[in-house]
Protein backbone atom coordinates (compact mmCIF):
# COMPACT_ATOMS: atom_id res chain seq x y z
CA UNK A 1 0.00 0.00 0.00
CA UNK A 2 2.42 2.62 1.05
CA UNK A 3 4.60 1.49 -2.00
CA UNK A 4 1.81 2.21 -4.86
CA UNK A 5 1.70 6.14 -2.71
CA UNK A 6 5.18 6.41 -3.07
CA UNK A 7 5.17 5.58 -6.83
CA UNK A 8 2.29 8.38 -7.48
CA UNK A 9 4.21 11.02 -6.48
CA UNK A 10 5.33 13.68 -9.22
CA UNK A 11 9.15 14.55 -9.02
CA UNK A 12 8.46 18.17 -8.91
CA UNK A 13 11.97 19.31 -8.61
CA UNK A 14 13.03 19.47 -12.37
CA UNK A 15 9.66 21.35 -12.78
CA UNK A 16 10.59 24.26 -10.09
CA UNK A 17 14.26 23.94 -11.76
CA UNK A 18 12.72 25.16 -15.25
CA UNK A 19 10.25 27.47 -13.95
CA UNK A 20 12.83 29.16 -12.04
CA UNK A 21 15.40 29.53 -14.93
CA UNK A 22 12.03 30.92 -17.13
CA UNK A 23 11.40 33.37 -13.80
CA UNK A 24 15.07 34.03 -14.37
CA UNK A 25 15.20 35.33 -18.07
CA UNK A 26 12.20 37.33 -17.56
CA UNK A 27 13.07 39.14 -14.40
CA UNK A 28 16.47 39.40 -16.49
CA UNK A 29 14.54 40.52 -20.33
CA UNK A 30 12.26 42.72 -18.10
CA UNK A 31 13.42 46.60 -18.76
CA UNK A 32 10.30 49.12 -17.20
CA UNK A 33 12.16 51.38 -19.44
CA UNK A 34 9.44 50.62 -22.04
CA UNK A 35 6.38 51.46 -19.48
CA UNK A 36 7.40 55.23 -20.44
CA UNK A 37 7.04 54.56 -24.47
CA UNK A 38 3.79 55.30 -25.42
CA UNK A 39 3.14 52.38 -28.23
CA UNK A 40 0.57 53.65 -30.01
CA UNK A 41 2.51 56.58 -31.15
CA UNK A 42 3.68 56.35 -35.57
CA UNK A 43 6.82 57.35 -35.42
CA UNK A 44 7.89 59.22 -38.72
CA UNK A 45 10.77 57.41 -40.73
CA UNK A 46 14.30 58.98 -41.05
CA UNK A 47 16.94 56.56 -42.31
CA UNK A 48 19.76 58.13 -40.54
CA UNK A 49 17.86 57.69 -37.30
CA UNK A 50 20.24 55.18 -35.30
CA UNK A 51 19.71 53.37 -31.66
CA UNK A 52 21.68 55.36 -29.10
CA UNK A 53 22.94 53.81 -26.20
CA UNK A 54 23.54 56.00 -23.43
CA UNK A 55 24.87 53.51 -20.95
CA UNK A 56 22.63 54.92 -18.21
CA UNK A 57 24.65 57.46 -17.81
CA UNK A 58 22.53 60.32 -19.23
CA UNK A 59 19.76 60.95 -17.73
CA UNK A 60 16.47 61.11 -20.00
CA UNK A 61 13.02 62.98 -19.76
CA UNK A 62 11.07 61.10 -22.39
CA UNK A 63 8.12 63.02 -23.48
CA UNK A 64 5.14 61.26 -25.83
CA UNK A 65 3.35 63.70 -27.81
CA UNK A 66 0.36 62.64 -30.00
CA UNK A 67 -1.38 63.92 -32.78
CA UNK A 68 -3.41 66.62 -31.00
CA UNK A 69 -0.45 67.86 -29.51
CA UNK A 70 -1.08 66.10 -25.67
CA UNK A 71 1.65 65.30 -23.99
CA UNK A 72 1.60 61.44 -22.64
CA UNK A 73 3.20 60.31 -19.42
CA UNK A 74 3.27 56.62 -18.54
CA UNK A 75 -0.27 56.66 -20.21
CA UNK A 76 -1.70 59.71 -18.90
CA UNK A 77 -2.07 62.80 -20.38
CA UNK A 78 -0.37 65.82 -18.43
CA UNK A 79 -0.39 69.25 -18.35
CA UNK A 80 2.76 71.00 -20.25
CA UNK A 81 3.70 74.08 -18.85
CA UNK A 82 3.63 72.63 -15.04
CA UNK A 83 4.91 69.43 -15.75
CA UNK A 84 7.99 70.49 -17.44
CA UNK A 85 8.40 73.09 -14.79
CA UNK A 86 8.35 70.19 -12.11
CA UNK A 87 10.98 67.96 -13.96
CA UNK A 88 13.23 71.08 -14.55
CA UNK A 89 12.92 71.78 -11.56
CA UNK A 90 13.85 68.60 -10.49
CA UNK A 91 16.76 67.53 -13.25
CA UNK A 92 18.28 70.79 -11.50
CA UNK A 93 18.09 69.76 -8.00
CA UNK A 94 19.81 66.33 -9.52
CA UNK A 95 22.67 68.40 -11.40
CA UNK A 96 23.54 70.28 -8.36
CA UNK A 97 23.78 67.27 -6.43
CA UNK A 98 26.01 65.69 -8.87
CA UNK A 99 27.79 68.87 -10.13
CA UNK A 100 28.17 71.69 -6.52
CA UNK A 101 29.01 74.36 -9.31
CA UNK A 102 26.22 73.75 -11.12
CA UNK A 103 23.91 77.40 -11.19
CA UNK A 104 20.87 77.32 -12.00
CA UNK A 105 21.46 79.62 -15.24
CA UNK A 106 23.63 76.78 -16.62
CA UNK A 107 21.62 74.76 -19.42
CA UNK A 108 20.60 71.02 -18.24
CA UNK A 109 22.26 68.27 -18.38
CA UNK A 110 19.17 66.34 -19.19
CA UNK A 111 18.61 64.66 -22.67
CA UNK A 112 14.32 65.41 -23.65
CA UNK A 113 13.60 62.69 -25.75
CA UNK A 114 10.78 63.53 -28.17
CA UNK A 115 8.19 60.71 -28.97
CA UNK A 116 5.93 62.55 -31.61
CA UNK A 117 3.51 60.92 -34.01
CA UNK A 118 4.25 61.28 -37.60
CA UNK A 119 1.24 63.20 -38.11
CA UNK A 120 1.73 65.73 -35.16
CA UNK A 121 1.63 69.47 -36.61
CA UNK A 122 4.86 71.39 -36.06
CA UNK A 123 2.83 74.26 -34.09
CA UNK A 124 1.55 71.65 -31.37
CA UNK A 125 4.88 70.19 -31.03
CA UNK A 126 6.50 73.60 -30.87
CA UNK A 127 4.25 74.23 -28.03
CA UNK A 128 6.49 70.88 -26.02
CA UNK A 129 9.83 72.13 -27.34
CA UNK A 130 9.30 75.80 -26.32
CA UNK A 131 8.34 75.11 -23.01
CA UNK A 132 11.33 72.94 -22.94
CA UNK A 133 13.53 75.97 -23.79
CA UNK A 134 12.31 78.20 -21.49
CA UNK A 135 13.01 76.08 -18.61
CA UNK A 136 16.45 75.81 -19.29
CA UNK A 137 16.05 72.20 -21.34
CA UNK A 138 19.29 72.42 -24.56
CA UNK A 139 19.94 68.46 -25.53
CA UNK A 140 16.91 67.19 -27.30
CA UNK A 141 16.63 63.80 -28.71
CA UNK A 142 13.79 63.19 -31.77
CA UNK A 143 12.98 59.86 -31.88
CA UNK A 144 12.12 58.47 -35.07
CA UNK A 145 12.17 54.90 -37.19
CA UNK A 146 14.84 53.67 -39.83
CA UNK A 147 11.95 51.43 -41.41
CA UNK A 148 8.03 51.76 -41.89
CA UNK A 149 5.93 49.47 -39.85
CA UNK A 150 8.91 49.58 -37.06
CA UNK B 1 25.39 4.88 15.43
CA UNK B 2 26.29 7.19 12.42
CA UNK B 3 24.45 4.80 10.25
CA UNK B 4 21.44 5.14 12.31
CA UNK B 5 21.15 8.65 12.19
CA UNK B 6 21.35 8.75 8.54
CA UNK B 7 18.72 6.81 7.88
CA UNK B 8 16.36 8.95 10.16
CA UNK B 9 17.78 12.16 7.75
CA UNK B 10 16.81 10.44 4.33
CA UNK B 11 13.00 9.69 5.37
CA UNK B 12 12.54 12.81 7.66
CA UNK B 13 13.32 15.54 5.57
CA UNK B 14 10.87 15.54 2.76
CA UNK B 15 10.40 19.14 0.83
CA UNK B 16 6.40 19.92 -0.25
CA UNK B 17 7.47 21.43 -3.62
CA UNK B 18 4.03 21.60 -4.34
CA UNK B 19 3.96 25.20 -2.39
CA UNK B 20 6.97 26.37 -3.68
CA UNK B 21 6.16 25.44 -7.75
CA UNK B 22 2.67 26.94 -7.23
CA UNK B 23 4.53 30.59 -5.98
CA UNK B 24 7.22 30.19 -8.92
CA UNK B 25 4.17 29.46 -11.35
CA UNK B 26 2.58 32.41 -10.10
CA UNK B 27 6.23 35.12 -10.00
CA UNK B 28 6.20 33.81 -14.24
CA UNK B 29 2.93 34.32 -14.99
CA UNK B 30 3.00 37.49 -13.39
CA UNK B 31 6.41 38.35 -15.65
CA UNK B 32 5.25 37.04 -18.74
CA UNK B 33 2.03 38.96 -18.80
CA UNK B 34 4.30 41.81 -17.88
CA UNK B 35 6.77 41.26 -20.70
CA UNK B 36 6.63 44.11 -23.23
CA UNK B 37 9.77 44.03 -25.76
CA UNK B 38 11.06 47.99 -26.10
CA UNK B 39 11.05 49.01 -29.98
CA UNK B 40 13.72 49.69 -31.29
CA UNK B 41 14.15 53.06 -32.45
CA UNK B 42 16.64 55.24 -34.16
CA UNK B 43 16.93 59.02 -32.80
CA UNK B 44 18.63 62.09 -34.07
CA UNK B 45 20.28 64.19 -31.05
CA UNK B 46 20.23 67.97 -31.57
CA UNK B 47 21.17 70.98 -29.59
CA UNK B 48 18.08 73.64 -29.29
CA UNK B 49 18.77 76.68 -27.92
CA UNK B 50 15.98 78.87 -28.14
CA UNK B 51 15.90 81.25 -31.24
CA UNK B 52 17.99 84.58 -31.18
CA UNK B 53 17.64 87.81 -33.36
CA UNK B 54 18.86 86.95 -36.77
CA UNK B 55 21.94 89.37 -37.83
CA UNK B 56 22.81 90.04 -41.64
CA UNK B 57 25.61 88.06 -42.08
CA UNK B 58 28.22 90.31 -44.17
CA UNK B 59 30.24 88.35 -46.42
CA UNK B 60 33.67 86.95 -44.88
CA UNK B 61 33.12 88.99 -41.49
CA UNK B 62 33.90 87.27 -39.10
CA UNK B 63 32.61 87.98 -35.05
CA UNK B 64 33.48 90.11 -33.10
CA UNK B 65 35.48 91.94 -36.08
CA UNK B 66 33.41 95.27 -36.04
CA UNK B 67 34.90 97.21 -32.44
CA UNK B 68 32.11 99.05 -33.65
CA UNK B 69 29.27 96.88 -32.60
CA UNK B 70 29.27 95.84 -29.49
CA UNK B 71 25.67 94.06 -29.33
CA UNK B 72 26.06 90.14 -29.35
CA UNK B 73 23.78 89.70 -31.46
CA UNK B 74 25.99 90.86 -34.17
CA UNK B 75 27.88 87.88 -33.75
CA UNK B 76 25.20 85.13 -34.62
CA UNK B 77 26.03 83.86 -38.18
CA UNK B 78 22.81 82.36 -38.77
CA UNK B 79 21.57 80.64 -41.92
CA UNK B 80 17.72 80.40 -41.97
CA UNK B 81 15.82 77.86 -44.46
CA UNK B 82 12.09 78.30 -44.29
CA UNK B 83 9.84 75.08 -44.96
CA UNK B 84 6.61 76.23 -45.80
CA UNK B 85 3.43 73.81 -45.36
CA UNK B 86 0.71 72.89 -47.43
CA UNK B 87 -2.94 73.11 -45.41
CA UNK B 88 -2.46 69.01 -45.55
CA UNK B 89 0.84 69.38 -43.20
CA UNK B 90 3.40 68.59 -46.68
CA UNK B 91 5.79 70.50 -47.74
CA UNK B 92 5.02 73.49 -49.79
CA UNK B 93 7.73 75.71 -50.57
CA UNK B 94 11.51 75.18 -49.47
CA UNK B 95 13.67 78.54 -49.48
CA UNK B 96 17.31 79.25 -47.89
CA UNK B 97 17.73 82.81 -47.16
CA UNK B 98 15.66 84.30 -49.81
CA UNK B 99 16.15 81.69 -52.58
CA UNK B 100 14.02 78.69 -52.84
CA UNK B 101 15.06 75.25 -53.27
CA UNK B 102 12.84 72.51 -55.14
CA UNK B 103 12.62 69.96 -52.42
CA UNK B 104 14.46 67.99 -49.77
CA UNK B 105 17.20 66.64 -51.68
CA UNK B 106 17.56 69.48 -53.19
CA UNK B 107 18.29 71.27 -50.26
CA UNK B 108 20.73 69.04 -49.17
CA UNK B 109 22.84 69.77 -51.95
CA UNK B 110 22.49 73.70 -51.51
CA UNK B 111 23.21 73.12 -47.44
CA UNK B 112 26.64 71.02 -48.59
CA UNK B 113 27.58 73.77 -51.46
CA UNK B 114 27.15 76.82 -48.66
CA UNK B 115 28.88 74.76 -45.73
CA UNK B 116 31.68 73.45 -47.24
CA UNK B 117 33.06 76.69 -48.02
CA UNK B 118 35.69 77.35 -45.59
CA UNK B 119 34.79 80.91 -45.35
CA UNK B 120 31.39 79.92 -44.75
CA UNK B 121 30.80 82.51 -41.31
CA UNK B 122 27.16 79.94 -40.61
CA UNK B 123 27.41 78.26 -37.11
CA UNK B 124 23.61 77.52 -36.37
CA UNK B 125 20.89 77.27 -38.48
CA UNK B 126 17.50 78.75 -38.17
CA UNK B 127 14.34 76.20 -39.59
CA UNK B 128 11.63 78.81 -40.03
CA UNK B 129 8.30 76.13 -40.22
CA UNK B 130 4.83 76.62 -41.18
CA UNK B 131 2.62 75.69 -38.03
CA UNK B 132 0.43 73.29 -39.65
CA UNK B 133 3.92 70.88 -41.28
CA UNK B 134 3.66 67.66 -39.57
CA UNK B 135 6.25 66.26 -37.92
CA UNK B 136 7.41 63.57 -40.27
CA UNK B 137 8.21 66.64 -42.88
CA UNK B 138 9.84 68.63 -40.15
CA UNK B 139 12.38 65.13 -40.03
CA UNK B 140 13.31 65.08 -42.95
CA UNK B 141 14.32 68.87 -42.77
CA UNK B 142 16.04 67.92 -39.48
CA UNK B 143 17.57 64.73 -41.16
CA UNK B 144 19.02 66.50 -44.02
CA UNK B 145 20.59 69.34 -41.49
CA UNK B 146 21.87 67.05 -39.58
CA UNK B 147 23.87 65.35 -42.35
CA UNK B 148 25.90 68.45 -42.71
CA UNK B 149 29.21 69.25 -41.66
CA UNK B 150 30.56 72.67 -40.71
CA UNK B 151 33.89 73.96 -42.38
CA UNK B 152 35.34 73.22 -38.61
CA UNK B 153 34.74 69.68 -39.01
CA UNK B 154 31.83 69.43 -36.69
CA UNK B 155 28.28 68.22 -37.74
CA UNK B 156 25.53 70.52 -37.91
CA UNK B 157 23.56 69.65 -34.88
CA UNK B 158 22.61 73.44 -33.54
CA UNK B 159 19.52 74.47 -35.06
CA UNK B 160 16.50 76.65 -33.65
CA UNK B 161 12.96 76.03 -34.83
CA UNK B 162 11.02 79.07 -35.24
CA UNK B 163 7.17 78.85 -35.85
CA UNK B 164 5.79 81.21 -38.95
CA UNK B 165 1.65 82.27 -38.47
CA UNK B 166 -0.55 79.99 -40.34
CA UNK B 167 -1.06 82.44 -42.85
CA UNK B 168 2.56 82.97 -43.91
CA UNK B 169 2.62 82.48 -47.92
CA UNK B 170 6.02 81.79 -49.50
Amino acid sequence: MSGSKSEGEADLTPMLDMVFQLITFFMLVTSFKAASLDLSLRLPVVGSARPVETQGEESLLVLNVNKDGQLIVYSLPQDIVPYLKAEAKMARREAKEKNPRFKDTDDLPTTVVVRADKDTPFGLLNLVIKTCQENGFRKFALKATDRAGS
Amino acid sequence: MSRRKKKHNDSGVELNLAAMLDMAFQLLAFFIMTFKPAPIEGQINLKLPPPKPVAGVKGGEQAGDDDKNKSAVEAINTLVISAFSTPGGRIQTLAIGEGNVAGVSALDGRLKAVLSDANSPFDQVIVQIGSKLRYEELMKIVDVCTKQTLPNGEKLTKLSFVELPADTQP
